[in-house]
């Protein structure tokens, strides 16, 4: 079938046409390819690739690292990694939980707030996201530092051992990822509640629904595009934290990013962290998948971009 | 066809209309020869299967009020676009004041669009939307400023131009989008259904004013629309299209009182249209009323009866074409009463100018009188 | 409408209230101790103005707030001009079933930056290895930021165009204006809310990253976050709680900034019917 004859122009609007068309769009794809595709797959290949003595990899290809990555190591099997992963998974989940507890009524509360308000409100929770996120770690570790105020009171009420901090621990992290991600999950919300169809309830009311029931039938179903999106958002950056788990972990409470980090510097074991790498690509895919599910769902089967 | 009217531009307008209040100010405008447009053959189709338009042959006369009239998706807007260069026809010819435009691009082509959402930059004033095309064109200030104003007051917004566009009202926003098309001087103005998004008052009003400003104009419009009744106020001549095809091309006359074919009737509104057939030779045909006796050049397999051109008699009178039939249904609209009959089987809607005349009631019987003059035979 | 003050009202507000305690007093107590004269989190004997005088005395920490601002605006230029005119295919050719140049988009943005940064180093180191170019400092920092960047930018200006009127394009066909004279006269004038838009952002997500800047940076082209984190990791706090402090005020000027343009001027959106 002749391209031409199937979208109605001639072959030399046709030639035109796609010279335009790479002309707008080559730049920008070109540049993400060589800049972002080409590194990624580099990092998939090392992945694949044997640990030289120097820590940078060699041929020849191998499985290597994703046995060492399940705990496969020199010496028998260790479970170290697969704990680091598992404890990226289930921190995640309870930041993401936290988080959704608490930006679901933060949400709600600025939409029903006066209309000239709640863009303000919104800035007013979302500008401190805009602070550097080494400095938000660095602020949660003076406040939870051995003497500070709030570390005193949780001593005094049991919760600690004398001459120790609230950080380095899992409970700092999680904090940690808290703060860091509630604004991500309090916009979507937000715009779910904006967009909510009041009629719906009144309709849930009119036919003798309680408020929890006509929550529950009416307004919780509306918010879930919202819900999903907030979630994605967060929990797959959360998943793949470095600073956090860094700063506030301390050696202990350290996620996947840390595991990859410390395999291109003081581990020295590229594939190992390359192996790492592609489960946090795979699960970012995974997340984006999710996404874009959800946009045209709520977009009513178009694509929705932003 | 190549009549090319003499025409006015704006300004030339403008002055006539001063020297009608007497003021002897020398005439300024330059006078534009209004254009034809001719299309032959005009063939467009989207991707492979969509035929938007199928071999249309179409004479638009210089200086006339054009319609192109019929439902969505009939091609009508596809044609509009056609003629403004923002579509491409597949094959065919357009000519426009006898030049083929077709190869010209959309802005080198010297016609202006009037578009249904009237799409006004909004990032630009008033003035500075009207003057667009002139200064597309390299106008220089002075003569822009001055064209600007000579436009502005003779659509009648000279206030509204150094407003924001999104204070417009419906209305304003129109005769501006109106005034930024004019003040071009094109050879045709297209105008894509501009008035379907305004209310029905301002609707009625605006279109006296598009009337009135074409014909001091002397400029070729064509015009776009969905509605009938719109189209026969407006137009000098309508071209009715239904699935990329005319369907009919004629004065709003012709189309209203003597439609083609079927579709043409429905389209313009009309209900009595019954089957018939020939009955015997020469001038009989058999309907769902009974015989017919009609001395017709043509035939069709429908006839059509005008509700306007249907007589009632008194129960008893006989004729030709007359029928017994009972008013089932009666509407008083004040200045015409409209009956539903039923007749044989069939249901006839007939309207009565209220001349003060005893009117039936529900359940009378009456004689139908069918006017031989007005009957229509319809294709299918 | 009545208002009916409930226990579930006040029970939300409380909860607003606490939530906006727990976004803002740990920047508070940043800022707080900054002021603090004594070195310590514990003791707060005076106010003082020290750690703010060490700050600026501080060469490293003065060259590292230079990079940071070359680098964010460079990247910044860079993105703009690339992600706009990106944006801008996007949204011509849109009906060319593009689809999946959106999920192409979206990588960058939604990738985590430890994957980003690791990948970009190990593609510098290799590009340098091989050919001597691209020695890991400002430059490969730029291209790094550049290429987080354009997404956003691209799907600024895409979102803008796509919500206009797309009758204006052919608008501007109708009155003669050359495809030249479209892009200067009115496509440049509608996209210049997200230009400018997507330009401040640009600059903001290069101010405020760390992981791919670290990963991507060489000897002498350290930044403020990487300033700060070394500073955290060899335990020498003082002067990062004043760099902190001022970086924080410089946020939220930014966002009052941001307030006060929107309330004084109603937002001049030229896509708005």
């Amino acid at each position: 079938m002749n391209p031409a004859t199937a979208t109605g122009m001639s072959f030399l609007a046709l030639v035109r046409q796609s010279w335009h068309v790479l002309a707008t769009i080559g730049p920008g794809v070109v540049f993400i390819v060589i800049f972002l595709v080409l590194p990624s797959i580099m990092l998939m290949t090392v992945a694949f690739m044997t640990n030289g003595p120097y820590g940078l990899p060699e041929m020849p290809f191998t499985l290597q690292a994703f046995r060492e990555l399940a705990g496969f190591g020199f010496l028998g099997w260790s479970p170290g990694n697969l704990y680091t992963l598992w404890r990226s998974i289930w921190q995640t989940a309870i930041a993401t939980s936290l988080v959704i507890l608490i930006a679901y009524p933060i949400a709600y509360y600025i939409s029903t707030r006066p209309a000239h308000m709640q863009p303000l409100l919104l800035l007013i929770v979302i500008v401190p996201s805009w602070t550097n996120q080494v400095i938000r770690a660095f602020a949660w570790m003076n406040i939870l530092a051995p003497g500070s105020a709030v570390t005193n009171a949780a001593y005094n009420l049991g919760f600690l051992s004398e001459y120790m901090g609230l950080f380095p621990s899992t409970f700092a992290v999680v904090l940690g990822l808290v703060y860091n991600f509630l604004p991500f999950m309090v916009l979507p919300l937000y715009a779910s509640f904006q967009n909510l169809d009041h009629r719906l309830i009144q309709a849930a009311r009119d036919l003798y629904a309680t408020p929890v029931k006509a929550f529950f039938q009416a307004v919780f179903p509306q918010t879930l595009p919202g819900l999903m999106a907030g979630t994605v958002l967060v929990s797959i950056p959360a998943f793949g934290m470095y600073v956090i788990p860094d700063l506030l972990g301390g050696g202990k409470s350290s996620m996947i990013g840390n595991l990859v980090a410390r395999q291109f510097s003081d581990a020295s074991n590229w594939p190992l962290g390359g192996a790492a790498a592609m489960i946090m690509i795979l699960a970012t895919l995974l997340g984006l998948l999710v996404l874009r599910r959800v946009g045209r769902r709520a977009g009513g089967g178009r694509e929705v971009v932003l | 066809m190549n009549a090319e009217a003499a025409r006015r531009s704006p300004a030339a307008a403008e002055d006539d209309g001063r020297k009608a209040q007497g003021d002897t100010q020398a005439d300024t405008g330059s006078a534009r020869e209004a254009s034809s447009i001719s299309l032959r053959a005009l063939r467009k189709t989207f991707g492979r299967d969509v035929v938007a338009l199928e071999q249309v042959d179409l004479d638009i006369r210089a200086g006339e009020f054009f319609t192109l009239l019929g439902p969505s998706g009939c091609g009508k807007t596809t044609l509009l676009r056609i003629i403004a260069g923002l579509e491409q026809a597949d094959s065919g010819v357009l000519e426009v004041g006898g030049r083929d435009i077709l190869s010209t691009p959309a802005h080198r082509r010297s016609v202006n669009t009037v578009f249904q959402s009237y799409a006004l930059f909004p990032h630009l004033t008033v003035r500075e939307n009207i003057s667009f095309g002139l200064r597309m064109r390299r106008t220089p200030p002075e003569e822009c400023h001055r064209r600007v104003e000579e436009t502005a007051s003779f659509i009648k917004i000279a206030e509204l131009l150094d407003r924001g566009v999104e204070q417009l009202s419906g209305g304003q926003a129109q005769r501006v989008a109106l005034a930024r098309a004019l003040i071009n001087e094109p050879d045709v103005l297209l105008l894509d259904e501009p008035l379907s998004a305004l209310d029905a008052g301002l609707r009625t009003e605006l279109q006296l004013e598009l009337l009135r400003t074409q014909k001091r104009l002397g400029m070729t419009f064509v015009f776009v629309t969905h509605d009938q009744e719109e189209a026969m106020v407006m137009s000098d001549r309508i071209a009715v299209l239904n699935d990329g095809r005319i369907q009919q091309l004629g004065s709003p006359e012709e189309i209203y009182e003597r439609p083609e074919n079927l579709f043409v009737a429905r389209f313009m509104g009309h209900t009595n249209i019954y089957p018939v057939e020939p009955e015997g030779g020469g001038d009989r045909y058999a309907s769902p009323f009974g015989t017919v006796e009609i001395s017709a050049e043509r035939t069709g397999s429908h006839m059509l009866l005008r509700p306007e051109s249907l007589e009632l008699l008194p129960a008893g009178e006989t004729g030709t074409n007359c029928f017994p039939a009972r008013v089932s249904e009666r509407f008083y609209r004040g200045a015409a009463v409209e009956y539903r009959l039923e007749c044989g089987r069939e249901s006839v809607t007939a309207t009565l100018t209220n001349r003060g005349q005893t009117h039936f009631r529900v359940g009378d019987e009456v004689t139908l009188a069918l006017d031989t003059q007005s009957l229509v035979f319809l294709d299918p | 409408m009545k208002r009916r003050i409930n226990g579930f009202q006040l029970g939300l507000r409380a909860f607003w209230y606490l939530t906006l305690a727990f976004l803002y007093i740990p920047l508070a107590y940043v800022v707080a101790f900054s002021f603090n004269s004594a070195n310590s989190y514990v003791r707060f004997p005076e106010l003082s103005l020290r750690w703010y005088e060490r700050m600026f005395g501080n060469t490293a920490l003065m060259n590292a707030f230079y990079n940071s601002v070359t680098l964010a605006l460079t990247s910044a230029v860079i993105a703009t001009l690339i992600g706009a005119i990106l944006g801008y295919g996007m949204y011509k050719y849109r009906h060319l079933k593009l689809g999946w140049l959106i999920w192409f988009i979206y990588l960058p943005i939604v990738m985590p930056d430890i994957v980003y940064g690791i990948s970009q180093m190990t593609f510098f180191v290799t590009v340098h290895d091989l050919t001597g170019m691209l020695k890991p400092g400002l430059t490969t920092m730029i291209i790094a930021h550049v290429s987080f960047q354009v997404p956003f930018v691209a799907l600024l200006v895409y979102s803008q165009l796509v919500r206009m009127d797309p009758l204006l394009f052919e608008a501007t066909q109708d009155l003669y204006a050359s495809p030249l004279q479209r892009a200067w006269f009115f496509i440049l004038p509608a996209i210049s809310a997200s230009l400018i838009s997507s330009f401040f952002l640009s600059i903001t997500l290069s101010i405020d990253d760390f992981v791919i800047s670290f990963f991507t940076s060489g000897p002498d082209s350290t930044t403020l976050p990487i300033f700060i984190w070394s500073a955290i990791k060899r335990g020498v706090t003082p002067e990062v709680n004043a760099i902190s402090a001022l970086m924080i005020f410089a946020v939220f000027s930014a966002g009052l900034i941001i307030y006060i343009f929107q309330r004084v001027r109603p937002p001049k959106d030229p896509t708005n019917q």
